[in-house]
């Protein structure tokens, strides 16, 4: 009996493990994705920033082509920031496989102040005036001899005629470089551009080191976001909105009651065929099944993965996938019964003979499950992970788990033919048997 | 020794059974030339309405703006039009999702536009905020939806291929990714014909297909691996039509099991779970199909021309 050792300790990890599990589901409840949730989700293109050089040659052609990865981490970083000035909770910002920036904002449903303020550029320039265009009406503008990365803070705020400014200063090395500006600039105008339109060009009176403020600003409100993105950094690249995306809270409410509803009916039915198919045999699959979803959602739960509506679709899939080992099996076991084995071996050559197969064809879905993770964005990665996790989860249950429950049943009474859903099992002789099937 | 006894007494009964035709009951392989013209019309109809009336492309892929919107009080198609056309967008594309409710779709707006539209709708019909949902696509971005979707499909199928060469042998690898473009072309042919939208969710429902589809086909491939095994003097032919005999229970089985909760969304999901549950339906009975139609039958077709086993 010390095969009947091993299956009670298999069946008691597995009672430990399913135990963690359902601790899991309780201790970290799964996150819902903005899909489910409602909310927000942007995709952003970087693209290269337009250097204007000098104001005789015209803007250089830009050159859209490759971003470094560098600048775009470091975009993702500096928008995080403003995320967070802005107070919006857990928001997400990831990189897709074609460098795009995806940022999620779960419960954001107006969201264009928002992605106003987070892809806005903030390009600070400081420049000589050393000309105006009277046809074109522009300043024709000498190289950039400051930007904005050497500010230390920044504040919305009025100016002494109740103008709405933005306030700002230098840090210590942004100080020493400005006074030499003013210093050998006096009686120039300077410019102070913010993304390539000059805010305004005051004349240099005197030499200032330290402070200085923009003006022509619509309203405070615009300063405020000004003095928000001045302060979180100016965005190493452009970028282009690809895709906005927003989902109002009820249809993420509608979508998880119609997909879980689908889920549980789709359980029950399956529940109904496998013991309709395989009497005891398919209630032993039940608990299988059930320790199937309990293991899946825990491990979800623990990752921290949200869920989404493709990665429902996916643990929907996979209760298909779940018991399609066992109805392998079964379908082994009755036929080796009916070939006139004793039960004994017909449960081992069962098992033998479908494992291979079970492995094989769960093998062909992870290698696409793999394909779709590593290039699929955001929500068809959350399919991936479901999928890929609900096959290596339901080998565990399906083969390994059920396998011990019924091997341990296996000596006692419980499982006789008519447990099984094989009909016909009188003889022990082959020729016989191969004979009735004809 | 009694070991070696079952062993012997399996394989001696196993060759029994095979030999005798009459104990399998369904002749899958001789009928083959009918699925394999099944198969075909499907696939040319398919493509052929691909090149002539093209996909139903959804935003994803034309670039555009997309506004769920739950109005004050119930509102007819003309009504909405009528003021949509006041405003310019008389050609927006108009669905309706409930009597009071509207998916509207348009070229891709900036926010200007859509404050001007939402402005208009809320003061002739009244909406209610926030909107069901709104997406702004931008025209162009489809290319890397498509593209990334290529790479996934032709890394799996080289994955699956090599895993199967090992796994099995060469021919059966071929069959398989036979099988798999089969599928596909089914799948993009069913999207063409009913003219259902092509989104990124049928992406993702052409790439879930992709990996599940051959599941059934491994099975009978295993099977008929191990009966290649057990038995030299049955002819392939025999050996195969034996073999999808045995795995067609699990297969039904199966497929049936994998399609109740499809099925389901289907019927009760709103639009996007419906999307998913369509491909998958259709994807799920192809594949099903097509390995008990196409893929095994292929073997034999193979074998005849290029005998390896028993003809």
């Amino acid at each position: 009996m010390k095969q009947d050792k091993v299956n009670i300790t298999v069946i008691i990890i597995f009672v430990i493990i399913i135990g963690l599990a359902i601790w899991s589901i309780f201790t970290y409840p799964i996150k819902l994705g903005l899909d489910l949730k409602g909310g927000t989700q942007v995709i952003l293109k970087a693209t290269q920033i337009q250097q204007k050089e000098t104001s005789s040659s015209t803007t250089s052609a830009s050159s859209s082509g490759n971003v470094s990865s560098d600048a775009i981490d470091k975009a993702m970083l500096i928008m995080l920031n403003r995320i967070d000035k802005l107070g919006i909770s857990e928001p997400l910002v990831t990189k897709d496989f074609n460098n795009n920036i995806v940022i999620q904002l779960p419960g954001v449903d107006n969201p264009d102040k928002a992605v106003e303020v987070i892809g806005k550029t903030a390009q600070l320039e400081f420049k000589i005036v050393e000309g105006y265009d009277e046809t074109t009406r522009t300043y024709k503008l000498g190289p950039t001899l400051l930007t904005g990365d050497k500010l230390a803070s920044a504040k919305a705020g009025y100016d002494n005629n109740g103008r709405v400014v933005v306030e700002f200063s230098f840090n210590s090395e942004g100080a020493k470089q400005f006074e030499k500006i003013t210093s050998e600039n006096i009686g120039k105008q300077l410019a102070i551009v913010l993304d390539g339109e000059v805010k305004s060009a005051p004349v240099i009176k005197s030499t200032i080191s330290n402070n200085g403020v923009i003006e022509g600003i619509g309203s405070l409100e615009e300063a405020k976001d000004i003095a928000l993105i001045l302060q979180t950094g100016a965005l190493p690249v452009n970028l282009e909105i690809q895709e906005i995306r927003t989902i109002g809270p009820t249809l993420g409410q509608d979508s998880l009651r119609q997909s879980l509803i689908a889920g549980i009916i789709g359980f029950i039915l399956v529940v109904i065929f496998m013991i309709v198919m395989y009497r005891g045999l398919g209630l032993i699959s039940f608990i299988g099944l059930c320790s199937y979803v309990a293991l899946l959602w825990g491990i979800l739960s623990a990752l921290k993965t949200p869920l989404t509506l493709p990665s429902i679709a996916g643990l929907i899939l996979t209760i298909g996938i779940a018991v399609d080992a066992n109805i392998l099996i079964y379908a082994r076991i009755k036929e080796e019964m009916y070939k006139g084995k004793t039960k004994i071996v017909a449960f081992r050559e069962g098992f033998k003979n479908a494992l291979k197969a079970v492995i094989d064809s769960n093998v062909t879905t992870l290698i696409t499950a793999a394909a779709l993770y590593r290039f699929g964005t955001g929500p068809i990665r959350g399919f991936a992970v479901t999928l890929a996790l609900g096959i290596i989860i339901s080998m565990f249950t399906s083969i390994i788990l059920v396998r011990a429950i019924l091997f341990l049943m296996l000596n006692s009474k419980i499982i006789t033919p008519g447990f099984i859903g094989v009909k016909i099992l009188k003889n022990s002789n082959p020729k016989a048997q191969s004979q009735k099937e004809q | 020794m009694a070991k070696d006894k079952i062993k012997k007494q399996q394989i001696k009964q196993q060759q029994q059974i095979i030999t005798d035709r009459s104990l399998y009951k369904f002749d899958f392989v001789g009928k083959r030339r009918i699925w394999f013209l099944v198969s075909t019309i499907i696939i040319i109809a398919g493509i052929v309405l691909i090149f002539v009336r093209g996909f139903n492309f959804g935003i994803d892929f034309r670039g555009g703006n997309l506004m769920e919107i739950k109005f004050k009080q119930n509102v007819s198609v003309t009504e909405l039009r009528k003021v949509m056309g006041d405003i310019g967008y008389g050609s927006a594309i108009l669905q309706s999702t409930a009597p009071d409710q509207y998916i509207i779709r348009t070229v891709p707006l900036d926010n200007k536009e859509k404050t001007k539209i939402l402005d208009n709708l809320d003061q002739k019909i009244g909406i209610v905020r926030p909107l069901i949902q709104d997406r702004n696509v931008a025209a162009g971005f489809s290319s890397q939806i498509i593209k990334n979707a290529l790479i996934a499909v032709a890394i799996s199928i080289v994955g699956i291929l090599i895993y199967i060469w090992i796994r099995f042998e060469v021919r059966f690898a071929v069959v398989a990714i036979i099988e798999l473009i089969h599928d596909l072309l089914i799948l993009l042919g069913f999207y063409a014909i009913t003219y259902r939208e092509f989104n990124s969710t049928s992406i993702a429902v052409i790439l879930t297909i992709l990996g599940y589809s051959l599941s059934d086909t491994i099975i009978v491939f295993d099977r008929i691996r191990e009966e290649i095994r057990l038995t030299k003097k049955d002819s392939f032919y025999d050996i195969v039509n034996y073999s999808e005999n045995k795995t067609l229970a699990r297969s039904l089985g199966t497929t049936a099991t994998t399609l109740f909760p499809v099925l389901i969304l289907l019927i009760i999901g709103n639009q996007t779970l419906k999307d998913f549950a369509f491909g998958l339906f259709v994807g799920i009975i192809s594949g099903n199909y097509s390995s008990l139609f196409i893929g095994s039958p292929l073997l034999v077709v193979w074998n005849n021309k290029f005998p390896k086993y028993k003809k």
